[in-house]
């Protein structure tokens, strides 16, 4: 079975002048299909430094990344930018959507920005999705209207729209109350569970890792271990 | 294409900025039309003033050059010798003027006699310029007759037409004789038909009609003429007739431009001085759209991160910008457009008490397409620098911020 996410050896030297602070000093970590894995660490242990290498929006000093079997870490922007558009979904915790446009325009953006507009097709997969997390009510909502639950969600579906390999989500409940944190992340364990979609959640939040299925720990710079949990 | 949606929803998403902005393009774009009318205007009438009264295009007897004949003995050369002597006229004129009216553009023709001469009246003498034509062409070129303040335009074998500054300089009135003299010596009384009033102080003064048949035996010729004068129904197109008619006739061709070059340079430094103020106007409207999307993208640093985070391609980022660039362009210069029309349409409405325009304005000459073209042009220039800077933003500092 091939490893939805295979990162070997991630270096990552960021340089201040004439400073250098290593932040990754050879990270290890393989993802499987239909995996939901919490990414634990202290602030400033390297977590989130690794999830934008993992999404290809930061070039490691040195390691190797393979995605579904095929290397990206040595695409060039314009590839890169490709690759997330079609097999990778963000989920962000602030600035997550679009203010000016609808929910609907909102989930069907990047496959509109990549293929020409919202055809008839893209509108239906994007209304499915908000269907699916609860927001068919709220489809021609603009996105400032939504609540911070509402708005999480509709990252979720658009993070689903071009059917991803894997979803990355960085603290995608730290700015929701702990009710709707609860729906967001019951509602990112369904998807999980039902479509095998694969999610690595970077989360400082012990109750979110608990209800993962795999929790890995960066402790400056290195996996202090590594752990399956048992899944709920 | 979804780039164009995109721009249109963030223009409108701050509406009150997306009108300032506007508003600022269309005001550029109105005191550009309001510019390039007043000029266009401006040198209407400057041109149309000069044309009206005189000649389009002048014809004369070429200049006297010797010149050497072509011939098959090369041994010897041959000299056509001219005199210096000799009375300079147009000869056949007849034939020119038969030419000239199987031109589709030529509106007026009129074969005159030119020359100089002095009005004598007891002690009092004043020099003056005499025209003689046929009477039945006296407005052919000049609009004589309705400028007769005194008596009519008639011109019989005695008459004589004078300026009313003239009348007043030697004290004449209408039906009162005068002792003609011309620069050949001949004299002649002539009997004063009609005083006219040009408005312009030289003609005024120093000009004076008679018909033809009054002039050749005064001027001692009794076939020839010395010019022939000729209206265009397009003055612009003087100079080509003037090449065109020189060519085929022989004789010296004058458009109207080379009588009054000084008009030709200041309509051009008029021109140049307009062409300075569309290019500032212009230019100010870019700095505008440039500024304002720079802050539109500096605004939105971290719509375009998440943008980024799922793939959205640089270029796609890029032409949003662009797009609404476009956007600002086409609109500000269309409501520019139709400000400026209606602007000079109005002032246009203002006319002086002898019925001429107030400000001599041209509201169907503002230059609407080029300004429209250019407005558009320039509103996607000035936006690929804030396009660049967007597309370049990187996604993940964008999104941290």
């Amino acid at each position: 079975m091939t490893a939805v996410l295979d990162a070997r050896g991630i270096v990552m030297t960021f340089r201040n002048g004439d400073e250098f602070t290593r932040v990754l000093l050879g990270v290890d970590v393989t993802l499987d299909p239909g995996e939901l894995v919490a990414l634990l660490g202290a602030s400033g242990s390297g977590k989130s430094t690794l999830l934008s290498i993992v999404g290809l929006l930061l070039r490691p000093t040195a390691g190797i990344i393979t995605i579904g079997g095929e290397r990206v870490d040595t695409l060039s922007d314009t590839k890169s930018s490709l690759f997330r558009n079609k097999r990778l979904g963000f989920i962000f915790q602030f600035h997550n959507l679009l203010p000016d446009f609808t929910a609907l325009e909102n989930v069907s953006f990047p496959a509109a920005a990549a293929g020409g507009g919202i055809t008839s097709a893209i509108r239906q997969r994007a209304s499915e999705l908000l269907a699916r997390v609860g927001l068919s009510d709220r489809m021609n909502f603009p996105a400032a209207r939504l609540s911070g639950g509402q708005k999480q969600r509709v990252a979720i579906a658009r993070a689903l729209m071009n059917h991803p390999e894997l979803v990355l989500a960085d603290e995608p409940t730290g700015s929701l109350d702990r009710a709707s944190a609860d729906q967001v992340l019951a509602l990112m364990r369904e998807i999980n569970r039902e479509d095998g979609t694969t999610f690595l959640i970077c989360t400082h939040d012990e109750q979110v890792a608990s209800r993962c299925t795999r929790r890995i720990t960066l402790v400056d710079g290195q996996f202090d271990s590594g752990m399956r949990n048992k899944t709920n | 294409m979804f780039a164009f949606l995109v721009a249109r929803r963030y223009l409108r998403s701050n509406p009150w900025q997306t009108a300032l902005l506007i508003a600022g393009v269309a005001l550029g774009v109105t005191a550009f039309v309001f510019i390039t009318a007043l000029i266009q205007g401006l040198a209407v009438r400057l041109t149309d003033d000069v044309t009206a009264k005189s000649a389009h295009v002048s014809l004369e007897p070429a200049d006297r050059v010797a010149r050497v004949l072509p011939g098959s003995d090369y041994d010897t050369e041959s000299v056509a010798l001219v005199s210096m002597l000799q009375r300079k006229q147009i000869r056949t004129w007849a034939a020119t003027v038969a030419l000239l009216e199987s031109q589709a553009e030529v509106t007026a023709i009129s074969p005159q006699i030119t020359g100089s001469a002095v009005l004598v009246r007891g002690e009092a003498a004043a020099p003056v310029a005499v025209t003689a034509s046929d009477p039945k062409n006296l407005d052919a070129i000049s609009p004589v007759s309705r400028e007769i303040i005194v008596g009519d335009a008639r011109l019989n074998a005695n008459g004589i037409l004078i300026g009313v500054r003239l009348a007043e300089t030697i004290g004449l009135s209408v039906g009162q004789p005068v002792l003609f003299r011309t620069d050949r010596g001949v004299d002649r009384l002539l009997v004063v038909e009609g005083i006219f009033r040009s408005g312009i102080q030289s003609l005024d003064e120093r000009a004076a009609y008679v018909s033809l048949e009054t002039a050749r035996p005064l001027f001692l010729l009794p076939s020839g003429v010395t010019n022939i004068e000729i209206k265009l129904k397009d003055t612009g197109q003087a100079r080509a007739f003037a090449n065109f008619v020189s060519g085929a006739t022989g004789l010296r061709a004058t458009p109207w431009q080379d009588r009054n070059s000084s008009l030709a340079d200041a309509l051009t430094a008029q021109g140049q001085t307009g062409t300075l103020i569309q290019i500032f106007s212009l230019i100010s409207v870019l700095i505008g759209i440039a500024s304002a999307l720079s802050l539109s993208a500096n605004r939105r640093r971290s719509e375009i991160g998440i943008m980024r985070a799922f793939g959205v391609s640089r270029l796609f980022i890029a032409s949003v910008f662009v797009m609404q660039g476009l956007l600002i362009g086409i609109v500000g210069a269309s409501l520019g457009c139709l400000a400026g029309y209606g602007l000079c349409s109005w002032l246009a409405t203002f006319t002086k008490p002898d019925g001429a325009l107030a400000l001599p304005i041209a509201p169907a000459e503002g230059g609407y397409a080029l300004v429209f073209l250019l407005t558009t042009a320039g509103a996607v220039l000035a936006s690929v620098i804030p396009a660049r800077s967007a597309a370049r933003l990187d996604a993940l500092e964008a999104i941290q911020q």
